[in-house]
């Protein structure tokens, strides 16, 4: 595989997996919350998969993905209920919704890697979901609700952290709902192609 | 191809030794879960029902009834019951509006002894952010306009929102919510008013 069709795989994958987690970027907090599940199960998902991988055929590897990367989601929900209690209420659908974009990342990834490569690999797409979310989270929140991590003394016990910049009544509706998520991922991929042609 | 007896085995085990690790970590989880709602619950009826207005503890001194006309589902409901040296002083009821505009809206109703509420708590909710939670974010003062009524106050065919010709505003931008609210809130009302002696009499579950 070339390193030019391996990159673009890589992007594709990206999206297919930021797309259905957009929905939770509405709050800063919650973004930061489901980034850091995603940073926690792709990799290790992506771990136990490598190491089953001499056990499994071609046509095992997608239950076996599917099963392995579900029972650490189920897992991930359980210690969130138990240490983060709040957090867990305000992601409650999403956590296991995130089960099949994980595994339409997972599918994705070339299965011939060392453990070490897909490791890297995953930790990548990961990092690019939360490292995406984030700033989608930031610009909803601001807009639509006129405040930074307004929820983060509830949801991650740092009550420090909460900012509110100005005062909204009805706030900017649109930026809260999830077709907000998808227009401002459109504008944000829009100004990274902008950047990078100007670049060019 | 022979039977895929061998790849069928690999699934099966790796399925059972990734159930053996969910129940490990559910088993390990299961009191702090637990522990967690029931903080949870306390804090909620807390802010409802002083704890200086009552000597029992409420969590301890529950009720589960089943009334899916006027508390909303057909499951079993709970009832939180305060007393004062054993007597009465306020039921907690927790029903759910089945009619919200994306869902069950689950409720904590407040009534004193007297048959007038002491307060309206949501507790879980659907509603869309920005829109139909209001109630927790642009007025967060909506819930406080059931403090005081009873049945007869307003009186019956003005237990509803304004726009259905009753007392109570809505709040900008819905009117599903605050109707199935209000809604939830009268039947509340009715359902203690048609079984007050039996909620405080009935024993502890």
């Amino acid at each position: 595989m070339s390193a030019g069709s391996s990159s673009r795989f890589g992007s594709t994958a990206r999206l297919i997996a930021v797309c259905p987690l957009l929905a939770m970027s509405d709050t800063v907090a919650d973004a930061l919350g489901i980034g850091v599940v995603v940073l926690i199960v792709l990799p290790l998902a992506t771990a136990v998969l490598a190491l089953l991988r001499s056990r499994l055929t071609s046509e095992t590897a997608l239950p076996a993905s599917m099963l392995t990367i579900a029972a650490l989601v189920a897992c991930v929900e359980l210690l969130l209920s138990a240490w983060f209690s709040e957090l867990r209420t305000a992601l409650t659908l999403f956590v296991p919704l995130i089960v099949s974009n994980l595994i339409a990342v997972q599918h994705l990834q070339a299965r011939h890697e060392s453990l070490g490569k897909a490791l890297a690999g995953s930790l990548q797409i990961a990092a690019g979901i939360a490292v995406t979310l984030l700033p989608l989270g930031i610009a909803r929140e601001l807009v639509g609700r006129g405040s930074l991590l307004h929820d983060a003394g509830n949801l991650l016990g740092a009550h420090w952290a909460e900012l509110s910049v100005f005062r909204v009544d009805m706030g900017f509706l649109l930026a809260m709902l999830p077709p907000g998520a998808f227009i401002s991922f459109g504008l944000l991929l829009a100004a990274r192609n902008w950047i990078i042609q100007r670049r060019s | 191809m022979g039977m895929p007896v061998k790849p069928a085995l690999t699934l099966a085990i790796i399925a059972a030794v990734l159930t053996a690790l969910v129940v490990l970590v559910a088993s390990f989880t299961r009191d702090r879960i637990a522990s967690n709602e029931q903080a949870w619950i306390r804090q909620r009826l807390d802010a409802l029902v002083p704890p200086a207005t009552h000597d029992n503890d409420l969590l301890a001194d529950s009720i589960a009834v089943t009334a899916p006309d006027l508390l909303g589902s057909s499951q079993p409901t709970k009832i939180y019951r305060a007393r004062r040296a054993g007597a009465p002083v306020a039921a907690v009821l927790r029903p759910i509006a089945p009619d919200g505009y994306r869902g069950p809206i689950e409720l904590l109703v407040a009534i004193g002894q007297d048959g007038r509420l002491i307060g309206v708590q949501v507790i879980r909710h659907q509603e869309t952010p920005g829109l139909g939670d209001a109630f927790e974010s642009r007025d967060v003062h909506w819930l406080d306009r059931f403090r005081g009524r009873s049945l007869t106050d307003p009186p019956t065919q003005r237990w509803t929102v304004r726009r259905d010709g009753g007392d109570f505003d809505a709040f900008t931008g819905a009117t599903i919510t605050p109707r199935a609210i209000v809604k939830a809130v009268r039947n509340s009302l009715e359902y203690y008013q048609r079984n007050s002696q039996r909620i405080f009499e009935q024993p502890t579950q």
